[in-house]
């Protein structure tokens, strides 16, 4: 610690508080204070109401509530699942001693990191596409001529739509996580393992793997929380539909696409911003509950460190 | 009869010998087989592994390399029905019609603007903040600290009514700077946790020496540590640059497209390309190439400076 006098310590704290005071505080703020309103689009003089928009959100029977969360976790549980999977796979195939050619491979692996992702998502779109997208027209190479998968059109592809352009977003963080956890288990605990008669799935299971969850755990938190806040990708390209049961929201529509498209969105003729902003603060106590339990994990991981050495 | 029994017992043990070097033949070929088969396995293994690496980075590569073809395929070759990998009659028509017709350029410089003053907003408050959370005698830092956390738990996507709101009364509506302001606000919190982390991570100590020396607070944070923390800077200035990048709902909150879209990011200005009844693909192709293919080649090459930058910093977070 540095001694310092009040006013320098003033002058270095002051510009960051103050932007972030007004730039995300403020918003927190006023976005609560809303959610306590009855505010619409056409309703200027709106009063405070209480908590009828909680109520709402929870008890009503046409509640989006469940319904949006439920598509969301169900596609964070998802794509969460398949970045561990294939990170891991490409990781295990990079960490190979016997693979010729590695670095080409790295970089090859890395490069849906390294675009920028809304342009790809855009891209992922077009290739998506029914009558001109490439992948409908290979399929057309082998099923003929009437081959075409909706995607975008119909609720389970568009669903697998945005999960593939998802994990091709993301795999490639998981692979650097991976494969930096993975060299930096000693080797010769696997050979000690295999001289003792345990095969590559065993030696896998009980030797790798422990080592390397440290260094997995953080990055899958970080990442479900990613997911579940997702709007890019998935927006870009469905824009949250299909639809196809009028009275709910869309297939696609996670939390942060419901909630840009009843404000913003081009069939809302009188958005209910109260009812919104009482989503979003259940959205953000969502969301404030993992960061903090993803720090706690961290901070636990830290302590045991600390204990070892 | 002992030299029968003799006799016997000798031709009994010749027996059992030659019952053991039979038997231990079989041994040698049972493992033979057994190092043959293991080779085969992990021969097929190492194919296995070659071809899965193929999948990977035709799928990894694939939408990059059909838009780069697709850019080069000249007027409506697009609108068929069957598969084309490669253009028959390759002309940069598509690139000439999108830097000349389209306001591509204007998108690229706006967003150049937009992302290069939040980041320097953003590193210049959250470095000094950061710093001072890391060095300075402070009551409430962990109070701060979990403030801080907390906040970063809301994406601004949650508050767009606020934001029109604030934006509005600081009369930032349809500006550039309106979105550096929030960028900016949004970019703080990860900057000063990043900072921070990796400021703990140096010793106090070369400061207190340089104190000694004579030097002020100030010259000791910005010629002694400052440097040391060259590689969390360059890791934070990335990912705040970034961050605007890619963003789509803030800036069509803020920003709405004039008559030709000149004042748009490019975000903005390629999904209205793509939202036109009859999308030009080709211009669309052409623009991405000419957006993206720049930045991959330059994150490739950057990655392995941030990356140490980045874990070192969030180990301690």
């Amino acid at each position: 610690m540095l001694k310092v006098s009040r006013w320098t310590i003033t002058a270095y704290l002051a510009p960051m508080i103050i932007t972030i005071a007004l730039v995300s505080g403020t918003p927190i703020l006023y976005t609560l204070y809303l959610s306590l309103t009855n505010l619409t689009f056409f309703n200027d003089d709106y009063t405070l109401r209480g908590l009828g928009n909680y109520q709402k959100l929870f008890f009503a029977a046409d509640s989006d509530l469940l319904y949006v969360l439920g598509q969301t976790v169900l596609y964070v549980v998802i794509c969460v699942g398949l970045f561990l999977v294939v990170g891991m796979l490409t990781a295990l195939a990079l960490n190979n001693r016997k693979i010729k050619g590695l670095a080409f491979w790295r970089v090859a692996l890395l490069v849906p990191w390294a675009a920028p992702s809304a342009i790809t998502a855009l891209i992922w779109k077009f290739l998506f596409n029914y009558d001109f997208g490439p992948i409908n027209q290979i399929g057309r190479v082998f099923f003929g001529h009437n081959f075409g998968v909706p995607w975008v059109t119909s609720p389970w592809w568009a669903f697998t739509a945005v999960v593939i352009v998802n994990v091709w977003l993301t795999y490639p963080f998981f692979t650097v996580v991976i494969l930096g956890a993975l060299q930096s288990v000693p080797a010769e605990l696997n050979e000690a393992a295999a001289v003792d008669g345990a095969n590559a799935w065993q030696r896998f299971l009980n030797v790798t793997l422990p080592l390397v969850r440290p260094a997995i755990t953080p990055a899958t938190i970080l990442s479900a929380i990613t997911t579940f806040q997702m709007f890019n990708t998935v927006f870009l390209i469905t824009s949250g539909g299909p639809t196809p049961n009028p009275a709910k929201p869309g297939f696609t529509e996670f939390v942060m696409i419901y909630m840009y498209n009843r404000i913003l969105g081009a069939t809302v003729a009188n958005p209910h911003y109260g009812a919104i902003a009482a989503f979003a603060i259940m959205v953000f106590i969502i969301l404030g509950a993992l960061t903090f339990f993803a720090r706690s994990l961290g901070q636990q991981r830290s302590r045991r460190k600390e204990a070892l050495a | 009869m002992s030299d029968q029994i003799m006799k016997a017992s000798t031709s009994g043990e010749a027996v059992s010998a030659q019952v053991q070097v039979a038997g231990r033949a079989a041994e040698r070929e049972k493992v033979v087989a057994i190092t043959l088969w293991r080779r085969f396995l992990s021969s097929s293994m190492t194919g296995l592994i070659y071809l899965f690496l193929a999948v990977m980075t035709i799928f990894a590569l694939f939408p990059i390399y059909y838009v780069i073809q697709a850019s080069l395929a000249g007027g409506q070759n697009l609108y068929t029905t069957d598969l084309k990998l490669l253009p028959a009659n390759p002309t940069i028509d598509n690139y000439i019609y999108v830097l000349t017709q389209l306001p591509l350029l204007n998108w690229i410089a706006n967003t150049f603007f937009i992302c290069s003053m939040t980041t320097i907003i953003g590193l210049v408050f959250s470095v000094s903040g950061a710093y001072a959370l890391s060095r300075f005698r402070l009551r409430g830092r962990e109070i701060g600290l979990n403030l801080l956390l907390a906040i970063q738990a809301f994406p601004g996507l949650l508050a767009l009514t606020a934001y029109y709101v604030l934006l509005n009364k600081l009369g930032l509506l349809n500006s550039l700077v309106g979105l550096v302001v929030i960028y900016a606000g949004g970019s703080l919190v990860f900057g000063t946790w990043n900072m921070k982390g990796y400021f703990d991570t140096l010793p106090v100590e070369l400061e207190q020496a340089a104190l000694i020396d004579g030097a002020t607070t100030t010259q000791a944070f910005l010629r002694v540590t400052l440097p040391l923390a060259a590689p969390a800077l360059a890791a934070s200035a990335l990912f705040m640059f970034i961050g605007g990048w890619n963003e789509y709902a803030l800036a069509n909150l803020v920003l709405n497209s004039n008559a030709t879209g000149s004042n748009l990011t490019f975000v903005l200005g390629l999904f209205a390309l793509q939202g036109d009844f009859r999308t030009p693909w080709g211009y669309f192709a052409a623009s991405s190439v000419v957006i993206s293919v720049p930045l991959i080649l330059l994150f490739l090459y950057a990655q392995r400076f941030f990356q140490s930058g980045l874990t070192i910093g969030s180990v301690k977070g």
